[in-house]
């Protein structure tokens, strides 16, 4: 099992999303990939596009306007 | 005072839901529309946003000593007649700075704050370059995603659908411009 | 229409996926409830005060609080409603732009209609803009900029107010841009605009057909949408 980290902070709205859809691409069924946002849009987008691919998905709300998404590729 | 509202507010069941958490997008549609409904039947005008820029642009000409009257899109006497009243007497002026104003409760009320900085050379092209394109497109088009497209077609206007299909067109090359230069 | 009925953001069970790294959480700083009631105190205030200016002016304050609040709350956006179907295959948002349509359509017909047949002016008839090349080449522009830039006008203006420094810059380029499309206005009017027609739906399919076909369009392209997304999560699976 991996995990990898991505950094989407200071990132507008596709790019977390397109980034995100990227990085999950490379890695094998079990690992688990962390999104770093601070874009509010991003903190919907992402995790619905997620879990309707879906996958496992957990927000964790990291600071004031921060958020981390934790997505571990099911399939 | 303030700290027992706060609290009281924050602890609150129906804080996580009307203030807190983001809502479904299908309960933004209905709530927006209800106030666009709204909007047109008290001003005769349905919602717009991008001309206001247009004025600002004016009046920052003119702050610098410029002059429009000769321009012929100002030259309308409803177009003379905002630019002479000023920047808050504009009524899409004052549109514009409170939803500014309604975003920034929002994000404050929920704490979810940040002043996102610009993190690369890129975001400040694209911003750059989105906001000009942005600007002369929304004024040759006659306006913007609200004018031009919601409040066109909300209002049967042919012009809303065609528009829309060539805001599609240009968000296609948007993205693959996007994808390629700017991430 | 149809809605999941999962709320709009699921947290999912926290600690159920294993991870590696520690959490990021930071201490949590005390929370900006008490700057957001001041912030509504003062949109209060500031409204009063437009309404002691000019009562119209108050009505567009408060609408655009709402609208700003409303556009964050539910992270509306019209971009992505015209973005992600071909960047990424979402079309959710897509759907809630058209729902927003169709609403919009039903109260305006509503107003619009009761006008025409007291043989009153159409309110919104100045939003029936002409169509020409005009339309073509302002909505490929806009479309492109509002991509690169990561919002439309009322999106970025949304934006600002979340305290994003790129919007900032893009709005203050909006501006310069709405500019030279002014300067430029009367050269595309006297050779292009001209020549475009305006039409009300009404004209052509009189206003109970303009109903019809308006929802019915609507209602076909969300279809569509939805039937689009289907098939994209579909070939995605395998």
């Amino acid at each position: 099992m991996q995990e990898q980290t991505l950094d989407c902070l200071g990132e507008a709205c596709p790019v977390p999303l397109v980034k995100t859809q990227k990085a999950l691409e490379d890695l094998a069924v079990g690992d688990v990939l962390i999104v770093q946002i601070d874009h509010s849009c991003a903190m919907k987008n992402v995790p619905e596009w997620a879990r309707e691919a879906g996958h496992n998905v957990e927000i964790e709300e990291v600071d004031d306007g921060e958020w981390e998404i934790v997505i571990e590729k099911a399939k | 005072m303030l700290k027992k509202l706060s609290d009281a507010i924050g602890k609150n069941d129906y804080y996580k839901i009307w203030l807190k958490d983001a809502w479904p997008y299908v309960t933004g549609a209905v709530l927006l529309s209800v106030f666009q409904i709204g909007t047109l039947a008290v001003t005769g005008n349905p919602w717009g946003v991008s001309a206001a820029f247009a004025n600002w642009g004016a009046w920052i000409i003119e702050a610098f000593g410029g002059s429009v009257e000769k321009w012929y899109y100002f030259s309308s006497d409803g177009a003379i007649a905002v630019l002479e009243r000023g920047f808050l007497r504009d009524p899409a002026t004052v549109r514009n700075l409170g939803l500014i104003a309604g975003a920034l409760f929002s994000v404050l009320i929920a704490s979810a704050f940040k002043i996102k900085k610009i993190k690369t050379k890129k975001q400040v092209v694209a911003a750059i370059l989105g906001g000009l394109l942005m600007g002369y497109g929304a004024r040759i088009g006659f306006g913007c995603n609200i004018g031009a497209l919601y409040s066109a077609i909300g209002a049967f206007s042919l012009s809303g659908w065609v528009f829309a299909v060539f805001i599609f067109a240009g968000a296609i090359i948007g993205s693959k411009l996007l994808v390629k230069v700017f991430m | 229409m149809a809605d999941s009925p999962t709320p709009a953001v699921d947290t999912g069970t926290p600690g159920r996926i294993r991870r590696s790294s520690v959490s990021q959480t930071r201490k949590k700083k005390a929370s900006t409830i008490p700057i957001g009631i001041v912030v509504f105190a003062l949109i209060v205030v500031v409204g009063i005060l437009f309404a002691a200016d000019q009562a119209n002016l108050a009505f567009f304050w408060f609408t655009g609080t709402v609208f700003g609040y409303i556009l964050q709350k539910a992270r509306f956006c019209f971009t992505a409603s015209l973005r992600d179907p071909y960047l990424t295959g979402g079309t959710s948002l897509t759907k809630a732009v058209l729902t927003a349509f169709a609403v919009t359509s039903l109260g305006f017909w509503a107003i619009q209609y009761a006008a025409a047949s007291a043989g009153l002016p159409i309110p919104g008839q100045s939003f029936v803009a002409p169509i020409n090349v005009h339309t073509a080449v302002g909505g490929v522009l806009f479309g492109i900029g509002m991509v690169i830039s990561g919002g439309c006008a009322s999106g970025t203006l949304m934006r600002v107010g979340e305290g994003f420094m790129m919007q900032m810059l893009s709005i203050a380029f909006f501006v310069v841009g709405s500019v030279i499309g002014a300067a430029h206005f009367g050269w595309w009017m006297e050779n292009v605009i001209v020549h475009g027609r305006s039409i009300h739906m009404a004209e052509i399919f009189g206003w109970f057909g303009a109903l019809v076909v308006q929802l019915g369009t609507i209602a076909l392209l969300w279809i569509a949408a939805d039937k689009f997304a289907k098939a994209k999560q579909g070939a995605a699976a395998h």
